[in-house]
């Protein structure tokens, strides 16, 4: 077996031929992703970030990173970012309560997930839980997300913590096209952020590109 | 004053809650004071003695109140919707009424009484708009995919007429398609049953969308068809998964699309 490090916890591993990325990991499956021993399969046509990192962009996580994940669905991803951030917290927010049910049987197992059943365009409401973060993930389909990113970012990121904002470009404007939608977004954090590092999903995600920033 | 999920926090010194669960979910704090100008780590270490211990408790705190809040709204949300949608159609029902006598009252005789008949029926299209915002709303919660596949709308309305986002989920496509035009369907039936021809209805409820309204006729029984379908498959993931399939309204777009230019 050929094992390539990408970053912390993160490895690229050759199963019959094929590349895939995993994560180290001493927990069974969640979402129905493959276990081979001591590592779980990331499947990145269900999560975002794992496509970020084959798409080439390795992002640093740091293993004690305290982490804000809004839209935390019912998982996929925050369990990968859990056995990234093994000394660290991830508080999670997730606003709809039926994927919530399934993605408390993952904070259950793991230590190190704080999860929080609110709008994540209300922060104020969670703002007496969650303590200051290194680094903010959003992933919610949501017309005024940057608005929402923002907000959360002047509240809770740490002065040099980073971010990961997730856009799909059809939730902010469907009627014009993709590119138009994503150059408008990129501008509109880089008044606020440092933009470090763009991209687009595709073929994992269609229309959907991630954008890493820096406070 | 500051809230925290452990305690109140005035002049610099905490007041620890005697209920965890409780403050958990009143530690709210007004925009304007935010960010808090205090560590909530640094202060919950000196209540709780240690980090690991700050972190266990919140932890388990939090898994409870989550549990609470999980059960909770998916037994209630879609029984109000339905309500909602009740009260949405006898207000509809109300205004046109009302709308009628003012009309007849104003033939007749020019008096105070329509003026303030008319300020209330303006007040209650008022209500009539924040009733389907509430609406749309629930629906976004408990059937996001619903609301992508047809609108918030004519998914309440759906679930309505089934009873429940459950039963919603069991109903078979060709019954979904023709929700909402019984009266014509079994009008048809009957007619088979004593022999004579008859045509089954197209749509009910549907076709109170766009992309079927807009169909020349010949079209729309093709695409209720389809999105009848798609509604059934939209129904079933946001009853028992809960998760937004982007696909499935990306198809219902596709069809559509197919239909206009054919």
């Amino acid at each position: 077996m050929k094992v390539e490090k990408l970053a912390h916890n993160i490895y690229l591993i050759e199963k019959g031929g094929k590349e895939i990325i995993v994560t180290k990991s001493g927990y069974g499956s969640h979402y129905g992703e493959k276990i081979f021993d001591g590592y779980r399969e990331w499947i990145p046509y269900r999560s975002k970030l794992a496509a970020v990192y084959l798409k080439g962009h390795h992002l640093n996580i740091k293993s004690n990173w305290k982490i804000l994940y809004l839209g935390a669905a019912s998982g996929t991803t925050v369990s990968h970012l859990a056995d990234i951030v093994e000394k660290g917290i991830i508080y999670a927010v997730e606003y709809s309560a039926k994927p919530f049910a399934k993605f408390l049987e993952l904070t259950k197992e793991r230590k190190n997930i704080i999860p929080i059943l609110e709008d994540a365009s209300n922060p104020w409401k969670y703002s007496g839980i969650v303590e200051r973060v290194d680094f903010i993930y959003q992933d919610i389909a949501q017309k005024n997300q940057i608005e929402i990113f923002k907000l959360n970012s002047k509240i809770f990121l740490k002065e040099s913590g980073e971010g990961m904002i997730m856009v799909k470009a059809r939730s902010i404007d469907s009627t014009v096209e993709p590119e138009k939608v994503f150059d408008k977004v990129i501008e509109e954090l880089s008044k606020s952020f440092k933009v470090l590092k763009h991209g687009s999903l595709e073929p994992f995600h269609k229309d959907h590109i991630f954008v890493h920033v820096k406070q | 004053m500051y809230k925290t999920w452990f305690g109140e926090v005035e002049n610099g010194k905490i007041k620890v809650s005697d209920d965890f669960a409780k403050s958990f979910k009143n530690a709210w704090n007004e925009l304007n004071v935010l960010p808090l100008p205090f560590s909530i780590l640094e202060l919950g270490k000196e209540v709780f003695k240690s980090e690991k211990e700050y972190y266990k408790v919140l932890r388990k705190v939090a898994i409870q109140v989550a549990e609470e809040k999980v059960n909770f709204e998916i037994k209630r949300e879609d029984r109000y919707a339905v309500i909602l949608v009740k009260a949405l159609d006898e207000l509809i029902n109300t205004i046109n009424l009302l709308e009628e006598k003012c009309e007849d009252i104003e033939e007749i005789k020019e008096s105070e009484i329509t003026v303030e008949l008319k300020n209330k029926i303006k007040e209650l299209r008022g209500l009539r708009v924040e009733i389907e915002r509430e609406i749309e709303d629930v629906l976004a919660k408990i059937a996001p995919n619903l609301c992508e596949v047809v609108n918030p709308i004519i998914a309440a309305r759906l679930v309505e007429k089934a009873g429940s986002l459950e039963r919603l989920a069991f109903l078979p496509a060709s019954k979904i398609q023709v929700i909402g035009a019984e009266k014509s369907l079994y009008k048809a039936f009957s007619r088979m049953r004593k022999g004579k021809k008859a045509k089954t209805p197209k749509h009910g409820v549907i076709f109170q969308h766009p992309f079927i309204k807009t169909l020349p006729k010949s079209k729309r029984g093709k695409m209720a068809r389809f999105m009848a379908a798609k509604i059934a498959i939209a129904a079933r993931i946001d009853h028992f998964k809960g998760e937004l399939n982007e696909e499935l309204a990306e198809s219902v777009r596709k069809r559509y699309e197919e239909l206009v230019r054919r």
